[in-house]
């Protein structure tokens, strides 16, 4: 995997100099994006006025938990956007051609579209987070600040193994672009809130069936020092997030490689 | 059926089945099209069997649908196999992807390997990373490849800008980067014109020849087959229906014979052989027609240069694309006797 670096990140480089023949277009969406998580941000900040707390989480852990999401979600969309428009190359057949090619496909596909406007999450993540850090006064101790890239990895795994295993499913039913769009994009609004406000199964199903919430409910409790006797299933929750996010991807690695043998290219 | 050490393409038993649900479309659909049982099977190849040695140039041929592009897709590692096996280059193909990947070529007519929005030398540089071709080897090849095909002015043009015949230039170039062993081409010639095919041909010949590139070549242009190959495998409706040396496809499927003779001027009679149809006569000019099986060349020509006073005599070879032709219809004729014997009680 390592060895192919090189020629991953020279593909990488050729697909934001296409891109970026596109300039206006990508100013757009920088915008756009921009004042869509502000517009998220300001939700919560005016549930957060009216009650002073969710559950239990104050103004400062809520835009740590909402911080970490965001975040992770910058470089899981850096990193794997181009899954989101995997069909394309599936309904025209192009996919034949990256499977002629000595260097792995997913590789390929992943380096043939680098989302520049993940900025924005970047952006509006960093903000919380430190927001959210000062205002809650996190103490960085040294398990801390060991821990904080390795969770943020895993949160990663776990927003990219759903995007491949939704990419995956193109292989078997040809068009994905109605799951990338409940699956993807529209799941992350679960975690906006920390998950104990939902009842027993749906707290269940977001820790063991859709594990979303150790991209941010989980590990936020390690970070922020919280209570962690209250969490559902059992305290060791809140170190879960790299295994999670290991078991997802490969899970999702897995369905994409059964996909690959299930390709059928296209008939003239 | 070869199968000595020379070969380097073996295929047993191969089969490749699509199941095309009826109906349903969309996303929603095709997740009930998963749940439903109301699909079809289509047999696109069935049971072939087949090996190449090194070094042939095969004529992969059959009509629309025949199963050709889904045979080079399985050669080339994108399709797995129904049943069967393959072997190319000592690798199974959908297995060993990426190795198999280095010792071929692909090109297919109808959609390039390059990038649509890039300078040509820009995917061949590309390429030459993916291929790991080492820096030395690279440049030498380049500079062959361009050279034989004229690629300079071509060189900073983005493919997508490019006419088809320099793309199917460009296009051949990037599959010998790599100085694959084998090269897999699915219609290659496919809209060009006249002078591109021939461009195309001299060059795939000079491939063959120079570098000793085995070559299988799918097309539905038979001047192709005659001008390339030397070993034809013709497909018919999934299975085999002909596979032998280009000459022998002549010798064992046309028995006709075609002579024309012109006379000296003062030599106006007609000509009258056993066996032998005297399709259409002039004053000094007479065509033949005979079958092998009643009269061989040879005599035929004998008698009349004995009888005659000869100018010119002309012995008509069977065109290929006409044998092959008479080999589909003779097919169709054949399935079609099958299924009105299977309706018969
Ligand atoms: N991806 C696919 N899904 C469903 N059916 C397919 C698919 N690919 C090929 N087929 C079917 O399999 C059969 C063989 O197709 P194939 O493309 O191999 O034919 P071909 O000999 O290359 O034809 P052509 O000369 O038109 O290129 C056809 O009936 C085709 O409809
Ligand atoms: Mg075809």
């Amino acid at each position: 995997m390592f060895k192919n670096t090189p020629i991953y990140w020279k593909l990488v480089v050729t697909s934001i100099r296409a891109k970026m023949e596109y300039k206006v277009t990508f100013l757009f969406l920088l915008i756009a994006l921009l004042f869509y998580y502000l517009g998220q941000l300001g939700v919560i900040l005016i549930i957060l006025v009216k009650f002073k707390n969710i559950n239990g989480w104050s103004l400062g852990e809520m835009a740590f938990l909402y911080g970490l999401l965001v975040f992770s979600q910058g470089i899981s969309t850096l990193l794997f956007s181009s899954l989101n428009y995997f069909e394309n190359l599936i309904i025209e057949g192009d996919f034949d051609r990256l499977l002629v090619r000595p260097l792995n496909p997913l590789l390929q596909v992943l380096a043939s579209s680098f989302e520049l406007s993940s900025v924005a999450h970047f952006l509006i993540g960093s903000t919380a987070l430190y927001y959210g850090a000062t205002r809650s006064g996190l103490e960085w101790t040294f398990q801390k600040i060991v821990f904080f890239p390795i969770a943020l990895a895993g949160a990663v795994l776990i927003q990219g193994g759903i995007r491949l295993a939704v990419a995956a499913v193109t292989f078997w039913t040809t068009r994905n672009r109605s799951l990338v769009h409940t699956i993807v994009y529209s799941s992350k609004e679960f975690i906006l809130y920390p998950i104990s406000i939902y009842n027993f199964w749906v707290q269940a199903f977001l820790t063991l069936i859709f594990p979303l919430a150790f991209i941010n409910f989980y590990p936020s409790h390690f970070f922020l020092a919280r209570d962690s006797s209250t969490l559902l299933f059992h305290p060791a929750l809140q170190y879960g997030t790299p295994l999670a996010g290991l078991i997802v991807f490969a899970m999702a690695y897995a369905l994409w490689k059964a996909g690959i043998n299930h390709y059928q290219s296209v008939g003239n | 059926m070869m199968s000595d050490d020379n070969s380097i393409i073996r295929v047993n038993n191969l089969s490749r089945h699509f199941t095309v649900a009826d109906g349903k479309s969309g996303f929603i659909g095709s997740i009930q099209n998963l749940f439903s049982r109301r699909y079809t099977t289509k047999k696109a190849v069935d049971d072939i069997s087949f090996s190449i040695a090194k070094g042939d140039f095969v004529g992969y041929v059959g009509e629309n649908g025949a199963g050709k592009s889904t045979t080079i897709k399985m050669l080339t590692g994108i399709l797995v196999p129904t049943s069967g096996k393959i072997v190319v280059a000592g690798n199974v193909p959908h297995i060993n992807r990426a190795q198999n990947a280095r010792n071929i070529g692909v090109v297919f007519g109808q959609r390039t390997q390059l990038w649509w929005d890039l300078p040509v030398l820009e995917s061949f540089d590309l390429l030459r990373s993916i291929f790991r071709v080492p820096e030395d080897d690279f440049k030498r090849n380049f500079e062959e490849l361009s050279e034989t095909l004229e690629l300079g002015p071509l060189l900073k043009v983005p493919v997508r800008k490019l006419s088809l015949g320099q793309r199917m230039r460009c296009d051949l170039t990037a599959a010998l980067l790599h100085n694959p062993r084998i090269l897999f081409l699915d219609e290659p010639t496919i809209g060009l014109d006249i002078i591109a095919k021939d461009y195309v041909r001299k060059f795939l010949k000079m491939v063959n020849k120079e570098r000793e590139t085995t070559i299988i070549l799918t097309t539905h242009d038979m001047d192709d087959i005659e001008a390339l190959c030397s070993r034809i495998i013709i497909l018919d409706q999934g299975k085999i229906a002909y596979d032998g040396s280009t000459e022998k496809l002549k010798i064992d499927y046309v028995r006709e014979k075609a002579i024309e003779i012109e006379l000296h001027e003062d030599d106006t009679g007609t000509i009258s052989i056993p066996n032998v149809k005297l399709v259409k006569s002039t004053a000094n000019k007479k065509w033949l027609r005979f079958n092998q099986d009643d009269i061989s060349v040879q005599e035929v020509v004998s008698q009349i240069m004995r009888e005659r006073r000869v100018k010119d005599i002309a012995i008509h070879e069977p065109k290929v694309g006409d044998i092959i032709k008479n080999i589909y219809a003779n097919g169709k004729a054949a399935s079609q006797q099958t299924k009105l014997q299977k309706t018969l009680p």
